[in-house]
């Protein structure tokens, strides 16, 4: 089973799920292997669940959570944070707030 | 199933979806202990090598990064898009 990190909350995909196409958030992606649970850390990307039981999950980034720096999380967190309330376009806010949702996600990866 | 938000805050940013998802994915490689980032980081680099062509031989190659090539080949107002695996 994996439990995929989708824009629509998380989904648990098992053998034999509906055919669907979902847009991934960043977040984890848990895979369970019998008693062995992997857990990886997702930028953003799309997952593919075909009709024979085969899941796709593309993404730019996919790294071990173990891999994540929690200090460098902090500080990104503290940064896009102060950029979020100083953002005067709508450009600029918006990357403010992709910086904000990213650490966010990366803490709670962390954390949770 | 559908989301219910309309657009996302990127998309009404004017923000195209490969813009968003490579902003995420290096705010991603940035947190990374090393040397995992280093490597992350590294792998996302491209460089071009171009050699002139004398006598039909090929010429001693130089390198050169995506800023540099354009002003190499005169290309300063292009736009180049490279697409990597």
């Amino acid at each position: 089973m994996v439990i995929i990190p989708a824009t629509t909350g998380q989904m648990g995909v098992l053998p034999g799920h509906v055919p669907t196409i979902a847009e991934l958030k960043p977040g984890v992606l848990s895979v369970h292997e019998g008693n062995e649970t992997k857990k990886y850390f997702l930028s953003s990307g799309f997952a593919f669940i075909h009709a024979n039981s085969v899941a796709d999950i593309i993404v730019v980034e996919a790294v071990q959570v173990d891999h994540i720096d929690p200090s460098l999380v902090q500080k990104g967190l503290a940064e896009f944070t102060q950029k979020l309330s100083s953002a005067t376009t709508d450009l600029e806010k918006a990357e403010a707030q992709i910086g904000v949702d990213v650490h966010s996600a990366l803490n709670s990866a962390l954390t949770g | 199933m559908a989301s219910n938000a309309a657009v996302p805050f990127w998309r009404a940013a004017g923000m195209t979806y490969i813009t968003y998802s490579n902003i995420c994915a290096n705010l991603v490689r940035n947190c990374l202990k090393e040397p995992h980032k280093t490597e992350a980081i590294n792998r996302e680099k491209v460089h071009f090598s171009i050699s002139k062509w004398e006598g039909g031989k090929p010429q001693r190659p130089s390198l050169f990064d995506l800023i540099h090539l354009k002003h190499e080949l005169g290309w300063e107002n292009c736009s180049l898009n490279v697409i990597m695996e």
